[in-house]
């Protein structure tokens, strides 16, 4: 409550103003005024770019979010896998089978000079003993991989062989 | 981010809270003053599409410039600067000097002068306390909307939403007599009007 500074005569008109209602805007009104706020604004364009694929399968209409810019590991690694799958599918279907022979074999050697320069390097820097430690990983790790080399490329020959076979018995 | 509860926050924190971007902190500050400020503006300018936006428009730059708020100033003193701001500057735009009770000056057809013109309305009274209450309520409303806007803004500030004479000068960027001259006039008017009125 004010303190009175006014003339007595005033004292009924002061208590009128002091009981005028509040008027209320409409009810959205809150909602417009957030939909401004750029703060806010920016803060839910946020997931949108995040959810890039998502929103994709809604329609597309957010999908406007630029692509990062790939990696030069990731890049390597698509290349690699995209010659391997293309040098399998030559091997399996179209008999290629000296082309394969000479990308394994120079794969192989390409391998292998990296392993040798990278042991010579790696000794330098790490040491004689973790080289040692990774080496032995890294051979348990091939020694995997050609198990299942060996068993992918058996199981396929198996598999036309006994096709021929039926085949044969067949004509 | 979940919600939580106001009620015994105040403005200070509740700011804060805005300021580290929690929207229901913003949703707060619109909830405690949008009917203040939406009233102050709407016995301003007599329209009610006028006042949403110039309502509207406080509080996206007040909220948008919350970083830049001072907490050694109450929050709802700076909110009423902006809201007497934008609404002088809107008057003065528009030249809007006097308005009529029977509906706001720009007003061109019947249907828009009956939406732009003065009512009022309370609640919990008898039909006869509340027609009285109503009459007595038009009356200022109409002797309010014949006063000059700076009588109209000081009059409200000082005797609707208690102000200081200090805080009402701060809030209009007047100087104190100015204010105090203002304030007298003002009162003036509204008995000499209330006395026409009566």
């Amino acid at each position: 409550m004010i303190e009175h500074d006014f003339d007595e005569d005033f004292v009924p008109i002061a208590a009128e103003l002091q009981r005028l209602p509040y008027m209320s805007p409409s009810r959205d009104f809150a909602d417009r005024v957030i939909s401004r706020i750029d703060r806010l604004q920016s803060a839910r364009v946020a997931p949108v770019v995040a959810s890039r694929h998502l929103e994709l399968h809604q329609g597309g209409q957010q999908a406007v979010a630029p692509r990062r810019p790939m990696s030069v590991a990731r890049a390597t690694g698509k290349a690699v896998a995209g010659v391997a799958l293309l040098a399998t599918a030559a091997f399996l279907f179209f008999e290629v089978d000296i082309l394969t022979a000479i990308l394994s074999g120079a794969a192989a050697q390409y391998s292998l000079a990296i392993a040798a320069v990278g042991a010579q390097v790696g000794s330098m820097v790490l040491g004689a003993e973790t080289i040692a430690y990774l080496q032995a990983g890294a051979i348990q790790a091939l020694v995997l991989y050609l198990t299942l080399v060996v068993g992918l490329v058996g199981g396929y020959s198996a598999i036309r062989t006994a096709a021929h076979i039926a085949k044969r018995k067949a004509a | 981010m979940p919600q939580r509860s106001y009620n015994d926050v105040s403005d200070q924190q509740v700011v804060v809270f805005a300021q580290e971007g929690r929207e229901d902190a913003y949703r707060e500050l619109i909830k405690r003053y949008e009917r203040p400020v939406f009233s102050l503006i709407y016995r301003m300018v007599r329209d009610n599409e006028t006042a949403e936006d110039l309502a509207q428009e406080t509080f996206i730059k007040v909220l948008n410039n919350i970083d830049r708020y001072r907490p050694e100033f109450k929050f709802s003193s700076w909110l009423f600067k902006i809201a007497n701001n934008i609404t002088i500057d809107h008057l003065r735009r528009r030249q809007v000097d006097t308005v009529s009770i029977e509906g706001a000056p720009d007003a061109v057809t019947a249907e828009r002068a009956r939406a732009t013109a003065v009512t009022v309305t309370s609640g919990g009274e008898s039909p006869l306390e509340e027609l009285e209450s109503r009459e007595l309520g038009a009356s200022i409303e109409k002797a309010i909307a014949r006063l000059r806007p700076e009588y109209r803004a000081c009059i409200i500030l000082r005797h609707v939403e208690d102000y200081s004479y200090d805080e009402i000068a701060e809030i209009v960027k007047l100087p104190l007599g100015t204010v105090k001259t203002y304030i007298h006039r003002a009162r003036q008017e509204l008995r000499q009007y209330l006395g026409d009125l009566r």
